[in-house]
């Protein structure tokens, strides 16, 4: 967790315990992906952990203009990326904190504040997390229904599964797929459309 | 999965399941966490709650699913096979039925805080399995029985009178009979024809008489016990009991010229007309069609005649004779020695003795039934058995129901009055102990159906006997034919495969769990497989039976260079006199 690797991926907007929205540049954009694990350091040497739920670019009259415009230049293509003032909001999902070398798979006990940094998680990191505890954070995604939960826990998992494999713990997905199960099992539609998307990995 | 144990898994002996739900009324739930083909109905289970251990027996297997719509769709076909299998590993699962039967404590575990002062406790009073009177917790782990919880419940072969009948089904562990409880009060084998019943009743005949601590009296109405015979199945030879205890058993036939095959009968047995007693004629009624009349009939030929003398007096009458009546003009009238003169003397109807004389003309051409025997043979059988012989009665050629109703009738009747006797000498301290006996009887229903149970001394064996040392082993294949109150004195059951719903029901009569096992039993293997269960048993159980074969009497005599001396005040309180 070295800081030299941390890679900055935005400013936070706005937040609440339950989660946070944090703007970018969009010749940022490259980092953060959907279901990427995040965090965001607050005072105290906390960490509040995040997934990305949710990138979403807006559209302005400027925008709507060229749009409209019968032939776009490329000029103005790149002029609108990179010093558009319109940032890109990255949506994040709450999912746990750490707090004195440990990690909890809690909500966190405040929200980070505006204009906090945001960063984007190493795979260490990402190990670290979804190793702690028994997947506690899984509740957190199950809870989000106006999320596509289903895409959301592939995509995590997906990443997930890559860090585990690379320190050669292949049974970590065996074991959150057992733990997702146990979870949905009286929920018939979520647990197939969670599966049916962890199928198509 | 969470390991939901409470005790330390036995490596060698893993769980199977755990308890879910379940209780006293209906049977014990637990899921099971190994395929279900690896469990069969009838598999004796343990399950370890605390400081108790239950013993029970899978009754049923059941499949089920956390919502049904899991079991209809069948993902495998849309989910990557690991996916597949963990959905189905929680989503779908096998429910046993555990029907618990025992319970027995065990204390904590050696080592812990508790268990020091729980052995001193119990240091003088070890623990016994009893009849379950509550249930094990939640998630109790249940696993497959082993050699020694089978032995513990079961006992341990002895070699005496803790005897191995057979083996569990699935794994093999010898599962024994306690033939000191098996004979303390009356036990019957039960099967359809062909499911091995008569394999079985020598298996355990031969127990019985090796553990000699009881005489055993074996009517043998198909000549199948005593003497030696041949497999109809297999044609291999099958040993009859008489050469195998050569010291221990008489064979007796019935008829002075009975022969079986090679074997030598030790003598045979006639009746003298003197032992043949009105009651013993009333016990035919139905078999030789008698009427009502009968009974007046019979008590003026036993005023007349004397109780030992009727039989003769009456067989030697002649119907229809009739001489001149000097006295009446040469009148036809009955001759002196005729039946219609007897009748008229003693105010009975002529046509009625006349009709009860035809009748028992069955009888009166029996060639074992004989004047004056060469010798008390009748007696001899008794004296027999008091002096701790066993003896095989065969039937020789007389095959009829007549000749087995009227003999084993005729011998029970003295020997329940022997036994009455010496019981009460024993207990007013004028004689020892009775010796124990069983009366094997084949083909039950007929001395014991509905109409001759009232009548015939076995019931009142089945259903007194007990308290005078003697007991029925009732051998039958139609047990619904038996009277209800005969079959629920029945200790002991064992029973191979049935398949009338009537005959099930009369096997199950008066147990708990009879919904579990009515199925257990229809579902045995024919010639195979048994279920033993009752009074003389822990709990019931289906097992295999052990085979009757070279193997079966090198084991069993083999081994015999030492016989044990039997210490009689030990014996009796195992029997519980």
């Amino acid at each position: 967790m070295s800081d030299t690797k941390k890679i900055m991926i935005g400013k936070l907007l706005r937040s609440d315990n339950t989660g946070f929205v944090a703007g970018c540049r969009v010749s940022e954009l490259q980092a953060p992906t959907f279901g990427a694990l995040v965090k965001v350091p607050i005072e105290n040497g906390t960490e509040i952990y995040g997934l990305v739920s949710n990138i979403s670019i807006s559209d302005d009259g400027l925008v709507r203009q060229i749009v409209s415009g019968v032939s776009i230049p490329s000029e103005y293509i790149a002029d609108n990326r990179y010093n558009r003032n319109l940032p890109v909001e990255i949506s994040v999902l709450a999912v746990g904190y750490q707090e004195k070398e440990r990690i909890y798979h809690l909500l966190p006990p405040r929200p980070p504040l505006s204009l906090d940094s945001i960063y984007l998680c190493s795979q260490d990191e990402l190990c670290n997390f979804t190793s702690a505890g028994h997947f506690g954070y899984f509740r957190h995604i199950l809870r989000a229904t106006d999320l596509p939960i289903g895409e959301l826990l592939a995509a995590h998992l997906k990443d997930a599964r890559s860090a585990h494999d690379s320190k050669g713990d292949e049974i970590w997905l065996n074991n959150a797929a057992q733990e997702l199960i146990t979870f949905l099992r009286d929920d018939y539609q979520t647990l197939m459309s969670v599966l049916g998307a962890l199928a198509d990995f | 999965m969470k390991n939901s144990t409470n005790q330390p898994s036995n490596p060698k002996n893993p769980a199977i399941g755990y308890v879910v739900g379940g209780g006293l009324q209906e049977d014990l739930q637990v899921r099971l966490n190994i395929p279900a083909q690896e469990v069969q109905e009838g598999a004796f289970v343990v399950l370890e709650s605390g400081d108790w251990r239950f013993y029970g027996l899978v009754t049923d297997l059941q499949l089920g699913a956390t919502d049904p719509r899991f079991a209809d769709e069948q993902s495998e076909n849309r989910l990557p096979a690991q996916l597949a299998a963990l959905l189905h590993g929680q989503t779908l699962y096998t429910n046993l039925s555990v029907l618990s039967a025992l319970m027995m404590e065990i204390g904590p575990e050696p080592g812990t805080l508790g268990y020091e002062s729980w052995r001193s406790a119990h240091l003088d009073a070890p623990t016994h399995p009893i009849p379950v009177k509550t249930v094990p917790r939640h998630h109790a782990e249940v696993r497959l029985a082993d050699v020694s919880d089978i032995a513990e419940i079961f006992g341990e072969e002895n070699g005496k009178e803790i005897f191995r009948i057979g083996e569990t089904r699935e794994q093999g562990h010898a599962v024994c009979i306690d033939l000191d409880k098996f004979i303390q009060r009356s036990s019957g084998i039960f099967g359809a024809t062909g499911t091995g019943k008569s394999f079985l009743t020598r298996v355990i005949l031969s127990g019985l008489i090796h553990a000699d601590h009881a005489s055993a009296l074996i009517f043998d109405m198909h000549n199948e016990y005593g003497p030696d015979d041949t497999a109809s199945d297999t044609g291999l030879p099958v040993p009859g009991l008489r050469n195998k205890f050569t010291s221990k058993v008489r064979l007796v036939g019935l008829g002075a010229n009975a022969t079986f095959r090679s074997t030598q009968t030790d003598f045979n047995l006639e009746i003298a007309e003197s032992d043949i007693r009105p009651e013993d004629i009333l016990m035919l009624v139905s078999e030789l069609n008698l009427r009502e009349t009968t009974a007046s009939t019979l008590s003026a030929l036993e005023k007349g005649f004397g109780a030992s003398d009727w039989f003769h007096k009456f067989r030697n009458m002649r119907v229809n004779a009739t001489i001149e009546d000097e006295a009446n003009e040469g009148k036809r009238i009955p001759a002196p020695d005729s039946v219609a003169a007897w009748a008229d003397q003693s105010g009975i109807n002529v046509m009625a003795a006349e009709a009860l004389h035809s009748k028992l003309g069955r009888l009166f051409g029996k060639r074992y039934i004989v004047e004056a025997p060469a010798a008390d043979t009748l007696s001899e059988i008794i004296k027999l058995l008091e002096d701790k012989k066993h003896i095989v009665l065969s039937f020789s050629d007389y095959t009829t129901d007549l000749d087995y109703l009227l003999v084993t009738n005729l011998i029970t009747r003295r020997i329940r009055a022997a036994w009455e006797v010496k019981t009460n000498n024993f207990r007013s301290g004028k004689a020892e102990e009775p010796r124990p006996l069983v009366v094997v009887v084949e083909e039950a229903h007929k001395l014991l159906n509905r109409e001759m149970a009232s009548q015939t001394t076995f019931s009142t064996i089945a259903r007194e006997m007990r308290k005078y040392y003697v007991t029925l082993l009732i051998i039958d294949q139609r047990p619904s034919q038996i009277y209800d109150e005969v079959m629920s004195q029945l200790g002991t059951r064992i029973s191979g495969w049935l398949g009338d719903e009537d005959d099930i029901r009369a096997v199950l009569s008066g147990l708990a769990g009879r919904q579990a096992l009515r199925g257990m039993l229809a579902r045995l293997q024919p010639k195979e497989e048994v279920l033993m269960l009752g009074w003389g048993v822990p709990m019931p159980i289906p097992i295999r039976s052990r085979r009757y074969d070279q193997g079966f009497w090198e084991e069993l005599l083999g081994k015999k260079a030492n016989p044990k001396k039997i210490d009689r005040d030990q014996l009796n309180k195992e029997m519980g006199f």
